[in-house]
Formats: structure tokens, C-alpha cells, sequence
């Protein structure tokens, strides 16, 4: 029996499913012998990759295909008095127009449509056009004539906060219910301890820029809408789409083979995606409507900033009395029910204190709005505490490793439950400091202006447990081969290979006998979003589960053909073996050619997460760096990173999420930051050009230490997510590896040169002020 | 982009009389052509659709998918035979084409050894990509990377607006010597290192050539003119010559950035030394991104001249250089950088070259 | 003088790509990297920036790596152009494009091919080129997902791989 699916709805409470296909399999143990999980393999589609073949969203050629482009305001906040698109309509190769003049009133962002009259940011959609070609597309959006009233408009978290501040909505520039957490009594831990850290940190605004852009193409065929679409999430783009038109669901669907990165950013549908198949009814021909890079940065979501005030109690020994945490955040115009972030969790969980207050609120600017980024949340807040934890280690004068373990938490304090690997993190600090060799670690000497220092920051991170309901279907073909069929994506993650190792090694087959499906709704069964680093945990236990289903089947056939007992039967490298000799192995496709042309057909699905157990993934990072005294420019030498991310199954494409969280870290710390003039309301680096990401040349060398425990408790697997994780410790190991080198701490990202040259200056100042200079 | 008409002439002269023609006499007419002369607004970018040069495309490319710049015809001179991109040496100094490409200046081993200032420019500036498509003429002439000026929805005074916008909004890449109600900052890598070296260029109009020192040819935005240099529009670049030092003239250029590489200048320094029996015989320093045009700082090269090199020295210029600097709300980082950076060019200047190198 | 007639009419322009020859009738303003994409449907050449900062649409042109946003089609008319879909001889791949495989050296893939033509050249030229050498080269091209360490080893091993093979031809290294 398969499990029927039940919709979360808004609130995120937990649902709890029966599943029957699980419930068999039986959980890799830790020291299980495994021949194709835990092995590097490169990527499956690397072929395509490499050839220019793999075919995006970007790339789908349909005959008559149309090109769309949108008309976004100009202003950040404006009513539109007149829209008149007449003279684009009648521009030769213009197919379709659309505007609040013409378009259906679709419900959009809580409180607005897909053509409100009001505009709250620069980028919002007022019109779209689709035409022969993309330049006449944009020919088109320059003869549409719109009359603006410009209202006042705020874009600066700050001055949003103020009462006689403009009002992004009527109900104010609150987005939602301040979110209180209290554990204990933070003001009497406060009280109570010896050293008081009392830190403000600001975190900016960070762009996801995927190299490809948000987008689809539409095409309808009669009633049935096929959306090739670059996203996270083929199965929510499904949902929200159809309900957008009123459709059902079956008359919608998904395709997403190859996407250019997501970050995030891509697990909603967004306005595109609608006007595109509104857009191609309207013309009778496929569309296509891919963002530009300008409103790629602007209205299709960012990590947005934060100010967050932490204050750290602790006594003498380090033990912490209190955490205190005040934090505001941006929202921007819009709140897109993808935000996912959770800026208070890293206080509440990641180290052990008994009295801890967060008090986390939102705020709505005339900006673009936020959505998840890469551990949303918690990449900021980690900055901020583990900034504060640095402080307190030095003004406890204990080392700040040390400082950590004496406040380790065994347990989820915030639901006391246990977590399913409560060694995680003290195995990663174990690794980090052996790896660093921290017990006897000499700095280099400052050569010339150049100062030496190090940092190191932990992490904890609230996904990596997997977001059942998801299932798997595998067909077990006549000559030995296997199609693996499921509806999840890879959104360049590595999740084709990771998962078909899992089928492969269930299935005893080599990994090239694995064809894996996936990111195509009418063709798989439904699996949940890519997000939240848990796609290899939700999908692998699935993949398992089909392919024990179709080996056992497989078992029952071998049995009947070799006539000895299936339960003597095992499978290995393509083979049946007869009580795990391998010399009396008989190839899968002989006995699969008995009953051929009739295939095998399994089916798996996810169970529920423990009740009982708090699912985390855990680790830390040591930055080694250097900071240029006169220039203040920062070179950063060496990053050592350990995460406890349960049963590494591909150690090559684990390796390369880890690189490329990391750089995305180095980003946020050092050179990324969303510009806005707050007078015009105008994002002033929606580009790639004054928008900095990280080249080659800002990469330093990266060991990634294998911690490769497997969580046994977590899923059968043992395996937990490693996409997010990486990024969380790495802004505030730069910064501490700063503080370490030059002795100042910045406290706003990003750390860039104008506020290192700042920082040495005040502190040049207060040095040649007073004799001694304060801890 | 807009859609423009496209046009490959083969001689200078033919270029040049499309220029003046303001594009009347390629394709359909734009009832303008004849405005040429009479207009005042230089620079002011909007609505002008006057023919434009085509040669590296790296910047012009960029300002028309912008809609920053609206050209309707497009004058393509990369395939003129009378230009080229050749660098050769003569007793006056070295002559570079106008479209020797930066890859090309970066690597040549004339200019490596003579004025490795030029070549860490060149090596410096944007991407191998772009430093193979873009040109030495054009790199001089590219336009301020300054996000108000590059924004379609910022009227700022340089594309003849009201006001500058930066100078009280987000300037941290701006300008701190101010010389012109624009505050960007000259993005040009290349002119910073030509200007220290003392090159002129030599430039072809309706009237024949002429020769300007870079001295002259950058020139701060007016009113009259909103651009960074004094070009007429009818006019096209033909080479550049650096001329040869009067002794041992050793040149260095630095640049701080953003990121490691593949960013324009916070600050850029390029200085060129001549230094006889210990004293310094000859002296340019010139800064990058701190002024609309390359900044030549002369008060500075005035107290190099005829002493001896030394660190104390080069912090002493490197105070006075930055003297009159008067930063604007968010790049006060670029006084005590472009010092240091300063000290450090004169001291790599100073430093005697392994000849083999 | 080639001059061309009113604002938006199409000119005819042939573009080598890969060792053939396209006639193409194309507006001025169309790029060279829209003319692959859109008139050829060569779409291995990706768009991200079209701005010049990105290296995604870096293609070959006249044994130079050089951005495909930046070119005008018309101008490309004659010139020799190598894009990803050149570079495997039918399907076997070019020791490169088998090194990215090899060492991991992308994620999503969709700096892949620009990642790729760039080196591609580099190793055209230099038979060893140093690592300072593929680490100036990569600085033209972005990746987002970070797979910079295993692009620059992926490079690094092809260079092993074309001094292994059988017919490789040497080519002097220059180095600067």
C-alpha cells in the first residue's frame, strides 16, 4: 500500500504518514561494507555537461517558440495611474501583451496580483510582451506607455523601523508577528555571570546569482500546460501554477532536467512562471521568459539583512549563563512564503545554556523580497554568535575551542529531545584540531605590514533529516539494467549520482547499468522540494526501499530458475550469488532473460522522521589568513573544514559542495553586498560586474576532512545532508582569523577593505591615546 | 539593444566623414544629421544617436545593452588597414596601434621590459577575455563605471542631467579629488600607467592629425563637455607613443581592488623614475580611481625630483600626494591606501630590475 | 565600404562555427553568442550576464578565448569561431572536457562550457602551461557553485593527458 500525501499547509506542522515500504529495509549499519556508496564517482551527466549537451530551462527550443520580456518599474513605490500598450500590440512580431489592463486577477504575494496597480519595488512587473525575438521583445516594452504617481517609499531596515517611517503596506512596516523564544530566564543568566559579551552585528543584503537565471518556457497542448521550468521544485511549481490558472494538477506539467543553480532561490513558483503560460495561450505559441540578470538580482529574492544585538553571559570557567538575542531583519516589499529562515535557531540550539531569550523580527522595505539562500538564517546568525562566542574566549582567556566544548549540547534543548548523533560535533572539533594541529599551532611571524592570524567558528544546522512524504520507482529491465524513476531534481548538487549509487549498491548492480530519472512531474512520483540539504536523505531511503522491492521479486524469480531458496540468494556487481560466493555467481540478465520481456517493477517510499530524536547536522571551520596593515587587504591562505553530515555516499561531489559552500562564504564575508541607494530606492549592483562573487583567485587551498559517521538513527541510509552546512562557519572564522590577526572585529559584512583600513585606524587611534587597550 | 545600422569603411578618412555626416549618409536618415556642429551637450548621452566608433566593443557594447548609449549606426573600424595594432620602436619612444588589444601589450616583450608599468596595467585590467577583445584606443576612451551613471533609471548629470547623485549617495568606488560636478572615478588601467610613462597620442580628424600629451587629452567633465577627455566627436585615435625616458627610467603600476582580480581600481598607482647617480633625475606619479580623469600628482613629483630615493622619501610624496584629497562620504578609505600604495609603486620603481627578468 | 541599409534590416553574414560555414541573414545588434543560440540553436554557449562579466558565453575566435556577448554576429563574419560543441572529436572527448569529468571540476555546469573554452585555448597554446598560468586564465570566468580548486586540477590533468596521448602534437610552450 502506498501512503496517500497529505499537503502541509502554511503552518509547518508536522504530519505523520504510514509508510508500508519502508518499513522492511533494513538500516546500513555503521561499519557495513559497501561497494558503490561511499566510493567517488564523477557526475553522471558529466558527459552532457562537458559537451554544451545537457540541455537547461534556458536552452529548450520548441518550433514557434516565443520570446518574453517584462516591464518593471522604475520606481520603488508608485501607484500606475494609465497603462497603455497599444502601439507594442501593433509592433510587427509582437504575439502577446499583458498588463493589468488585460491580464486575470490573480491573487499573488498575500495581498497583491500579478499586475498590482501598486508598485512597491524597482523591478516589480507592470507589463510583459512576447515576440519573435528578444529584441523585439524589448522594442516592444520601450512603446508601453504607463503614467506613475510616485509615493514615498523606505528601503533601509533602519529607517523602516522608525514610527513616522513610509509604510511599505497600509498595516505597517511590521511583516509579521515579532517571533519570542524563551528558555529559562536570560536576564537573570545575564545577571549572574562574570563576563558579559554585549555585540552588535549587521549582516548585507547577498544576491544568489545563479548563473542561470529564473525562468521557463510554456507550452500548451490544448487544456495541458508543460512547463520546462528552472527550479527547485517541479512538484510545488506544479501546485502553485495550476492553482495560479485554475487548473488541476494533472493538466500541469513540470520539466527540470539540468539547472544552472538555485541556492534557494528557486523553490517557489514565482510571477514568471504564470505570465509565461498566460503569455503562450494568449499567442497560441511556446514561450519562453528567462529574467535578465538586473531583475534576476532584483525581485526574484536575497538573504536579506539583519542587525542582530547578542549578549553572551558566562561564567569564569566559560560555562554560558545566557544568550540573549534581539534581531530584526529585512523582508523586503513581499513575503513569498519561500523565506525559510530562521535567524533565532543557531541561538537556541547550538550550545548548551540554560537561560536563552531570541526575539526575532521582520520588516517589509520597498526592496526586493527575501527568500531562502543557502542555510537561510543561519549564515547570519552565526556570524553574529559565533563573533560573540570569539569575544568571550578572549575575555575569558580561554582558547576557543575549548570554550565550545565546555558548553557542548547533547540534546535539542529547544524540544529535549536527543540528537540522533550527539558525537557529531566533538568529533568535528576533534578532526579541525588535529587537522590544524591546534594543540601546538604557531602562527607565522607578520612579515612587513602583513599580519598572520587565525579563526575558527562551529555550526549547527536544523535540516539534513529529510522532508518525507517522497518516493522512488525502479524497473528492473530484461538484460540487467535498471531505470530508476523518482520526481525529485538535481539542482547541480550531485543528486543524480549520489542516489543512483544507493540504487545501485541496494540493487547489486554497477553503477552504468543505473539510468536515474528525475525533475519531471508527469513521469515520476512525487518527491519534495530540493531544499533545506535534505534531498539525499529524503530520496535515498525511498530509493532503497524500490529497490529492495524489485530485489526481492528478483530473488523470488532466481529462486524458481536456480531452485534453491531465495532466502540464500544475494546480489553483487551485476550478479546473483548463491550464499555470498562469488563463484557461483549467476548474471542478473540471465535470469532477468527468463521472464523477458516482462520486467520487474518496485516501488519505495520515505518514512517519517524519528519522533523521538533531533536529526542535526553539526561542524566548525579554522580560517588561516592575512591582513595587509597598510592596504587592508585580506588574503586568506588555508580553510580546514569537518561536518558531521552522517554517511559521506559520494565522497567527490561531498568534496565539491564543501568547496563550493565555502566560496560561497568567502563571498558573504568579504566582497558580496547588495547596494542600495536609499534616497532612490535603487539597487545599485544588480549585476555581476559591481556585485564582487568570488573568482579563482579569492579560493584559497581547502581541506575538507571527512568526519563520515553514519547517523544511523537518522534514516536507513545513515546519510544526512551536506549542501548548506559548509556555509554557515565561514564569515565569522574570517572574521575572528581578523580579529586574531590585526586585533579589531568587524562587525558588518562585508569585511571589505574600507572598513578593515577603518577599523586599524580607530584602533592606531585609541592605542596612541591610552596605554592599554581593552581586551 | 536598440537597433542601430552597421557600417565596416575601409579607409580612416571614410570613418571620419561618417562621423561628420552624424550617420545622414548610412542607412535611413535621422532627421539630425546635420546638428552635429551646433551641439553643445557632448557626453549627454540621452537621445543621441550620432554614429559611434566600433573597435574592442567591451565598453561600448555594454552602455548600448544599457540604454545608456543609443547610437543608431555603428562605424566598425577593427578591419581598417591604416589602423593597427603593431608596437614599434623608434628613437622618439615606442608607438602602439590603436588596436593593439591589452592581451597583446600585456605580453609583448618590448613592452614588458621597457615599461613593465604598461604591461601590469594591461595585466591588471579585466579578464584574459576582455583584455583580448579590448583595445588600447578604446580603453582610454571607456566611459566611468560609476552605478548611477550606468543605471537606466538615473538621469545623473554626466548623461546631462541636474546633479550628481554619488556625490552624496554610495561613492565608495568615487572620486576624492574634486574636479568636476562628476565624481566618478577614470576606470582606465591602462591611462594611469601611459600617463605616468608620459605618452601622447596621435589622433586623425576632418583637419588632419594632430598629437596630444595624455597630459591634455584627459580633461575633467564640464558643463560644455560631459566627458572625461577632449576628443571631438568626429575624431578617431590612431596610436599612442610613449616616449623614451631622458636616462634609466624604471615604471611600476599597482592597483588595489575589491576582489583579487576582475574589478576596476579602489586605487591604482602608476610612477615612472629616472634615477642618475642616486638622485631621482625625472619623476611621474599618477593615481587611478580617485579623480574623473587620471590623476597626475604634480606637487608630489616636484619633491621627488632631484632627491634621493628612500622609504622616508616616498612617505613624505605619498603625504604630499594626497594632500588636497577631500573624500566624499564613503570612500575616505582611499586617502591612507592610495598612500601606501604610493610608497610601495616608488619603491618598486626605485628598486633595480634583474636585466634577464 | 560595406555599408549596411535602414536601422533593423537584416544583413547577411557567414559564421564559421566549428569548421562550417553558416550563411545567416542577422540584425547589426544581434550578438554573436544570441546567433549561436537563437539562429544556430547552438545552446551549449550559455547567456548569464550578457554584459561581459560573467565568461559564460566564452567562446573561441580566431584561436582567441574571447566573450560571445560582446561580439557583434555581423562582426564575426569570416572569423574563425570554436564553440563547446567543437571540441569533442564526435564523441570522443577532449582530454579536457574528460579531466572536468574526472576531477569534479562543476556543479550545476552552467559555467562549464565557457570554464572549458577558455582553458581550451590556453592549452592550444601552451603544451605546459604553469599554474599561475590556468589560475589567470580561470580569473575570466565565474563559478557560482565554487568549483574553481577542481577546475584549476582539471586543467593540470589534461595537460597530462594530451602529453600521453599517442598523436599528440606538440606545440612549443610560450609562457610570458
Amino acid at each position: 500500500m502506498l501512503p496517500f500525501r497529505i499537503s502541509q499547509q502554511g503552518s509547518g506542522e508536522e504530519t505523520t504518514i504510514e509508510v508500508s515500504e519502508e518499513d522492511r529495509v533494513q538500516t546500513w549499519p555503521e561499519d557495513a561494507r559497501l561497494t558503490v556508496v561511499g566510493h567517488g564517482h564523477g557526475r553522471l551527466e558529466g558527459n552532457q555537461k562537458v559537451t554544451g549537451r545537457a540541455r537547461y530551462t534556458y536552452d529548450v527550443r520548441l518550433p514557434g517558440q516565443l520570446y518574453a520580456k517584462v516591464l518593471r518599474s522604475p520606481h520603488p513605490h508608485a501607484r500606475i495611474e494609465r497603462i497603455d500598450t497599444t502601439a507594442a500590440e501593433q509592433l510587427p512580431g509582437v504575439h502577446a501583451v499583458l498588463s493589468s489592463a488585460n491580464a486575470p486577477g490573480i491573487t499573488w504575494y498575500e495581498n497583491s496580483s500579478l499586475f498590482d496597480t501598486t508598485v512597491r519595488m524597482i523591478g516589480d512587473e507592470v507589463a510583459a510582451v512576447a515576440a519573435e525575438s528578444e529584441e523585439i521583445a524589448e522594442d516592444a516594452l520601450r512603446l508601453i506607455d504607463v503614467t506613475y504617481t510616485p509615493l514615498p517609499f523606505v528601503v533601509d531596515l533602519e529607517s523602516a523601523l522608525q514610527p513616522d517611517a513610509p509604510k511599505v503596506w497600509e498595516g505597517g512596516n511590521i511583516s509579521q508577528e515579532p517571533k519570542v523564544y524563551d528558555r529559562g530566564d536570560a536576564d537573570a543568566g545575564l545577571r549572574d555571570a562574570d563576563v558579559v559579551v554585549d555585540e552588535t552585528f549587521t549582516t548585507a543584503s547577498v544576491l544568489h546569482n545563479s548563473l542561470e537565471p529564473h525562468g521557463c518556457t510554456a507550452s500548451w497542448e490544448g487544456e495541458y500546460l508543460t512547463l520546462w521550468n528552472s527550479t527547485q521544485s517541479v512538484f510545488t511549481i506544479r501546485q502553485e501554477v495550476a492553482e495560479a490558472l485554475d487548473l488541476p494538477e494533472h493538466r500541469v506539467r513540470v520539466i527540470k532536467e539540468h539547472m544552472g543553480g538555485g541556492f534557494g532561490a528557486k523553490q517557489i513558483a514565482w510571477k514568471q512562471d504564470v505570465l509565461a503560460a498566460l503569455l503562450s495561450r494568449q499567442a497560441g505559441r511556446p514561450v519562453q521568459l528567462m529574467l535578465d540578470r538586473e531583475a534576476e538580482n532584483l525581485v526574484v529574492g536575497n538573504r536579506p539583512s539583519t542587525r542582530q544585538r547578542v549578549r553572551l553571559g558566562a561564567k569564569r570557567d566559560g560555562t554560558l549563563t545566557a544568550i540573549s538575542a534581539e534581531l530584526v531583519q529585512a523582508r523586503g516589499a513581499y513575503l513569498t512564503g519561500g523565506e525559510a529562515s530562521n535567524v533565532s535557531g543557531i541561538y537556541q540550539t547550538l550550545y548548551k545554556c540554560p537561560n536563552v531569550h531570541t526575539d526575532e523580527t521582520t520588516v517589509y522595505i520597498n526592496a526586493g523580497p527575501a527568500v531562502a539562500f543557502r542555510a537561510p538564517g543561519h549564515v547570519e546568525a552565526a556570524f553574529a554568535l559565533e563573533g560573540a562566542m570569539d569575544q568571550l574566549a578572549r575575555a575569558l582567556d580561554i582558547d576557543p575551542v575549548e570554550l565550545r566544548r565546555r558548553n557542548y549540547a547533547e540534546i535539542d534543548q529547544t524540544e529535549d529531545k536527543p540528537y540522533s548523533l550527539p558525537e557529531g560535533l566533538r568529533l568535528c572539533y576533534d578532526r579541525l584540531t588535529e587537522a590544524i594541529g591546534w594543540d601546538t599551532y604557531q602562527r607565522p611571524e607578520p612579515t612587513g605590514p602583513k599580519r598572520r592570524g587565525i579563526g575558527f567558528a562551529a555550526h549547527d544546522w536544523a535540516a539534513g533529516s529529510g522532508h518525507p512524504p517522497a518516493y522512488a520507482w525502479i524497473e528492473l529491465n530484461g538484460d540487467g539494467t535498471a531505470d530508476v524513476v523518482t520526481g525529485t531534481q538535481d539542482i547541480g548538487t550531485g543528486t543524480r549520482t549520489g542516489l543512483a549509487q544507493v540504487a545501485a549498491e541496494e540493487l547489486g548492480l554497477p553503477l552504468d547499468r543505473i539510468a536515474f530519472h528525475l525533475g519531471d512531474t508527469a513521469t515520476g512520483p512525487y518527491s519534495p522540494v530540493s531544499s533545506g540539504s535534505a534531498t539525499q536523505a529524503s530520496m535515498g531511503p525511498a530509493i532503497r526501499a524500490a529497490a529492495l522491492d524489485v530485489k526481492e521479486q528478483l530473488f523470488r524469480v532466481a529462486s524458481t530458475v536456480l531452485e534453491i531458496p531465495a532466502d540464500r540468494l544475494s546480489a553483487r556487481d551485476g550478479k546473483i550469488l548463491v550464499d555470498g560466493d562469488m563463484s557461483r555467481a549467476v548474471p542478473i540478465e540471465d535470469i532477468m532473460g527468463q521472464i523477458s520481456p516482462a520486467t520487474l517493477h518496485g516501488r519505495g517510499a520515505r518514512g517519517p522522521n524519528p519522533s523521538d530524536l533531533a536529526i542535526r547536522t553539526f561542524g566548525g571551520q579554522f580560517i588561516e589568513l592575512e591582513v595587509d596593515i597598510e592596504t587592508g587587504e585580506v588574503t586568506l591562505h588555508r580553510i580546514v573544514s569537518a561536518h558531521d553530515i552522517g554517511r559521506i555516499v559520494n565522497p567527490t561531489v561531498v568534496d565539491s559542495q564543501v568547496i563550493g559552500g565555502i566560496t560561497q562564504g568567502i563571498g558573504f564575508a568579504l566582497t558580496e553586498g547588495r547596494v542600495i541607494d536609499h534616497r532612490l530606492g535603487l539597487v545599485l549592483n544588480p549585476d555581476l560586474e559591481e556585485y564582487f562573487v568570488p573568482t579563482i583567485a579569492d579560493v584559497p587551498s581547502i581541506d575538507h576532512v571527512h568526519v563520515n559517521v553514519p547517523d544511523v538513527k537518522a534514516n536507513t541510509t545513515g546519510a544526512k545532508g551536506v549542501g548548506e552546512p559548509p556555509l554557515i562557519p565561514t564569515a565569522p572564522a574570517i572574521a575572528n582569523a581578523i580579529f586574531d590577526a590585526v586585533g579589531i572585529r568587524i562587525r558588518s559584512t562585508p569585511l571589505s577593505r574600507d572598513r578593515i583600513l577603518a577599523g586599524l585606524a580607530t584602533a592606531a587611534e585609541a592605542a596612541s591615546q591610552k596605554p592599554e587597550v581593552p581586551a | 539593444m536598440r537597433p542601430f545600422s552597421y557600417t565596416r569603411p575601409s579607409t580612416i578618412s571614410e570613418a571620419i566623414s561618417l562621423l561628420e555626416s552624424g550617420g545622414a549618409t548610412i542607412g535611413e536618415s535621422n532627421g539630425e544629421s546635420d546638428s552635429i556642429g551646433a551641439r553643445s551637450d557632448r557626453g549627454n548621452l540621452r537621445g543621441d544617436d550620432r554614429p559611434r566608433l566600433l573597435a574592442g566593443g567591451t565598453d561600448l557594447l555594454p552602455l548600448m545593452k544599457g540604454d545608456i548609449a543609443e547610437p543608431a549606426h555603428l562605424i566598425d573600424i577593427k578591419r581598417l588597414p591604416e589602423l593597427d595594432d603593431t608596437i614599434l620602436m623608434s628613437p622618439e619612444g615606442i608607438t602602439i596601434g590603436a588596436l593593439a588589444s591589452l592581451a597583446k601589450l600585456e605580453d609583448d616583450p618590448l613592452v614588458c621590459s621597457m615599461h613593465p608599468a604598461l604591461a601590469e596595467a594591461a595585466s591588471l585590467a579585466a579578464t584574459p577575455q576582455l583584455r583580448n577583445m579590448a583595445t588600447i584606443g578604446g580603453n582610454l576612451l571607456q566611459r566611468p563605471r560609476c552605478w548611477y551613471f550606468r543605471s537606466d533609471k538615473v538621469n545623473c548629470w554626466l548623461k546631462g542631467g541636474e546633479d550628481c547623485p554619488a556625490r552624496d549617495g554610495e561613492n565608495q568606488h568615487h572620486a576624492i579629488f574634486s574636479v568636476s560636478p562628476c565624481v566618478a572615478a577614470h576606470p582606465s588601467d591602462l591611462a594611469t600607467a601611459l600617463l605616468a610613462l608620459g605618452a601622447s597620442v596621435e589622433i586623425q580628424g576632418p583637419a588632419g592629425k594632430r598629437t596630444l600629451d595624455l597630459d591634455d587629452f584627459f580633461a575633467p567633465p564640464t558643463d560644455e563637455r560631459r566627458l572625461e577627455n577632449v576628443l571631438e566627436p568626429t575624431e578617431v585615435i590612431v596610436s599612442i607613443t610613449i616616449p623614451t625616458a631622458s636616462g634609466a627610467a624604471q615604471s611600476a603600476y599597482l592597483k588595489a581592488m575589491d576582489r583579487k582580480v576582475w574589478a576596476f581600481a579602489q586605487v591604482a598607482v602608476g610612477a615612472m623614475l629616472v634615477i642618475q647617480d642616486q638622485r631621482i633625475t625625472e619623476a611621474r606619479l599618477v593615481l587611478g580611481g580617485v579623480s574623473p580623469i587620471p590623476w597626475r600628482a604634480t606637487d608630489a613629483e616636484g619633491l621627488l625630483t632631484g632627491a634621493a630615493p628612500g622609504r622616508e622619501l616616498f612617505d613624505q610624496v605619498a603625504q604630499v600626494a594626497l594632500q588636497g584629497a577631500v573624500p566624499l562620504s564613503r570612500n575616505g578609505y582611499k586617502v591612507p591606501l592610495a598612500k601606501a600604495l604610493i610608497t610601495r609603486a616608488l619603491m618598486a620603481a626605485s628598486t633595480p630590475k634583474d636585466v634577464s627578468a | 565600404m560595406i555599408a549596411t541599409p535602414p536601422l533593423s534590416s537584416r544583413i547577411p553574414v557567414t559564421l564559421t562555427i566549428n569548421g562550417r560555414d553558416h550563411p545567416l541573414l542577422v540584425e547589426p545588434r544581434r550578438t554573436l553568442l544570441d546567433a549561436l543560440r537563437h539562429d544556430l540553436e547552438l545552446t551549449g554557449t550559455k547567456k548569464v550576464c550578457d554584459m561581459g562579466n560573467c565568461g559564460a558565453c566564452t567562446v573561441a575566435v580566431d584561436g582567441q578565448a574571447m566573450y560571445s556577448c560582446l561580439l557583434l554576429a555581423v562582426d564575426c563574419d569570416g572569423r574563425d569561431i570554436t564553440t563547446i560543441e567543437g571540441v569533442a572529436s564526435g564523441n570522443e572527448l577532449d582530454p579536457l572536457q574528460q579531466a572536468f569529468i574526472e576531477h569534479d571540476a562543476f556543479q550545476c555546469g552552467f559555467c562549464t562550457s565557457g570554464q572549458i573554452m577558455n582553458l581550451h585555448v590556453l592549452l592550444d597554446r601552451h603544451d605546459n602551461p604553469t599554474d599561475e598560468q590556468i589560475q589567470r586564465t580561470v580569473t575570466g570566468n565565474l563559478c557560482r557553485c565554487g568549483a574553481y580548486p577542481n577546475i584549476a586540477k582539471a586543467a593540470r590533468r589534461a595537460v597530462e593527458l594530451k602529453a600521453a596521448r599517442p598523436n599528440a602534437d606538440p606545440v612549443p610552450s610560450g609562457g610570458r
